[in-house]
């Protein structure tokens, strides 16, 4: 076994050329090739984190804005419910007012109408009332209902106590003696001699009575002498009938107010 | 039999013989670097990269990696002589399948060669490293008696690396020959691929055996401490 030492020669010059031609056409562009895909990928990863980092913070800005908007809602939600809540109360104050003026005039109306029923009632009432007592007095005493007023008038007056027959009789000096007596139906001429003579035996024996019908006494006569009155009529009768309708009614109508049945029909009847 | 490529002379030029150790080292060369040119001529730096770069990209990487295993600070500045040094013996070796091919490693010619490269290039890497003078005082160290056994060392280690992978490549290339003279069927085959095997390792370790060599000249002294050194003596 030798060594050719010719061979080992070319051999190292060949060995050397090899390694010059591989580090030109294969170590060099490999290796930089390798640098410049590493260098490329690292910079895509750190435009990557860039990237994130911005995008993460614009989500950030982002989510920031939602909470303000979300806390400016609310602020409106709030501000228009208590609006609301005002113009609700608002509402029901005036509706609750209007109510009460509506119940008040209602309660007026109702008032008027009860006087006015109440009114007519006293008015034919005392009318039936009237007709009914003069019939009854026609037809079973006899005689009519003027001349028993008359009669009645003349009791009265002779009944009177002696402090109001001097009043009267002051009156009748002051009045250059003229009376007036006032009926509520005109009166026959026994009538009116007998209370004539009434009055001018108990009050002013020279006094002179002028007779006059009116109408609102429905049933009664009224003296006067002066300023000085003496009364006998239906009318306080009626009065005191009508103080009762009027109980009655505002009875009536405090029960149904208050949503209670009526009692007894038959007290609205009576 | 003929086994010395060296003797097996093909052109010869006014008393320069062209044997086939030389022209196989051509074919070698050829095939690497047309192969390396045609692949590289095409490299993609992106995403999309061909197979045959990546097969490139992962030799080079390796090699890069097992300097860099063996204590090297720098790869890259060693990558193109020891890559060369194993892609070499390493393609040599393998195409001994071809039939009518000699290796051009089994000649004591070559692998001397390659030897006296790494005689060569273990002081120039080390004074490149350290310095004229950080180089010579390796000899001296740890003292200056130890001067002739330094030198010594460093002439046998060269003498051993050349014999070591000669006597491998050439024993396989002889064991062939002597096996298909006894059996020429079947047998031949087997350590056909035992001598595949044989050839990539002795690449590898002749590679490997020059990065230490390389290496623990190139460093301080620390050879000591550096279990990679053990492979000296092997």
């Amino acid at each position: 076994m030798q060594i050719d030492w010719l061979t080992v020669a070319a051999q190292i010059f060949n060995f050397l050329v090899l390694v010059w031609l591989l580090q030109r056409f294969l170590y060099r562009p490999i290796t930089t090739a390798m640098a410049r895909r590493e260098e490329r990928i690292e910079s895509r990863l750190s435009e990557a984190r860039k990237a994130r980092a911005k995008v993460e913070a614009e989500a950030e800005d982002l989510r920031e804005k939602q909470e303000r908007l979300e806390a400016r809602r609310e602020e409106v939600l709030r501000e228009a419910r208590q609006k609301a809540e005002a113009l609700r109360e608002d509402l029901e104050d005036d509706l609750r007012k209007e109510i009460e003026a509506r119940r008040t005039s209602w309660q007026d109306h109702l008032d008027d109408e009860r006087d006015e029923l109440a009114e007519r009632l006293r008015h034919q009432a005392g009318h039936q009332v009237i007709e009914i007592v003069g019939r009854v007095l026609r037809d079973y005493a006899g005689s009519d209902l003027a001349g028993q007023v008359a009669g009645t008038f003349v009791d009265r007056l002779t009944d009177l106590d002696d402090e109001a027959r001097d009043k009267l009789r002051a009156a009748a000096e002051r009045a250059d003696g003229t009376a007036t007596l006032q009926s509520s139906v005109p009166l026959k001429p026994a009538a009116r001699s007998q209370i004539t003579r009434a009055i001018r035996e108990y009050i002013a024996p020279d006094i002179e009575v002028d007779y006059r019908e009116d109408d609102d006494l429905l049933l009664g006569v009224r003296l006067t002498i002066g300023e000085q009155t003496v009364e006998w009529s239906a009318t306080r009768f009626l009065h005191r009938l009508e103080t009762t309708l009027d109980e009655v009614i505002e009875g009536g109508l405090r029960r149904r107010a208050a949503g209670l049945p009526d009692p007894d029909d038959s007290a609205e009847g009576g | 039999m003929e086994i010395n490529p060296d003797a097996w002379v093909l052109y010869e030029w006014r008393g320069l013989p062209l044997n086939a150790t030389i022209v196989f080292t051509w074919v070698v060369m050829a095939l690497l670097v047309v192969g390396s040119w045609a692949i590289t001529a095409r490299l993609s730096e992106g995403e999309t990269v061909s197979r045959w770069q990546v097969m490139l990209e992962v030799i080079v990487t390796t090699i890069r990696d097992q300097i860099a295993e063996v204590g090297a600070d720098t790869p890259g500045r060693y990558l193109p002589f020891i890559g060369t040094l194993f892609l070499f013996i390493a393609a040599a070796n393998v195409l001994s399948i071809v039939p009518g091919y000699q290796p051009p490693t089994g000649s004591l010619s070559t692998t001397a060669a390659l030897a006296i490269c790494v005689l060569v290039a273990v002081p120039l890497f080390s004074i490149g490293e350290r310095g004229l003078a950080g180089y010579l005082r390796n000899y001296v160290q740890p003292t200056p008696l130890m001067l002739p056994f330094n030198i010594v060392s460093e002439a046998s280690r060269t003498i051993a690396l050349a014999v070591r992978l000669y006597g491998n490549v050439m024993s396989g290339t002889v064991i062939v020959g002597i096996l298909i003279s006894i059996a020429p069927f079947f047998f031949p085959i087997v350590m056909q691929v035992l001598g595949l095997l044989t050839g990539l390792i002795q690449a590898y370790i002749f590679a490997i055996l020059a990065m230490v060599y390389i290496g623990s000249a190139s460093r301080s002294r620390r050879r000591s401490d550096d279990p990679s050194t053990n492979h000296t003596g092997d």
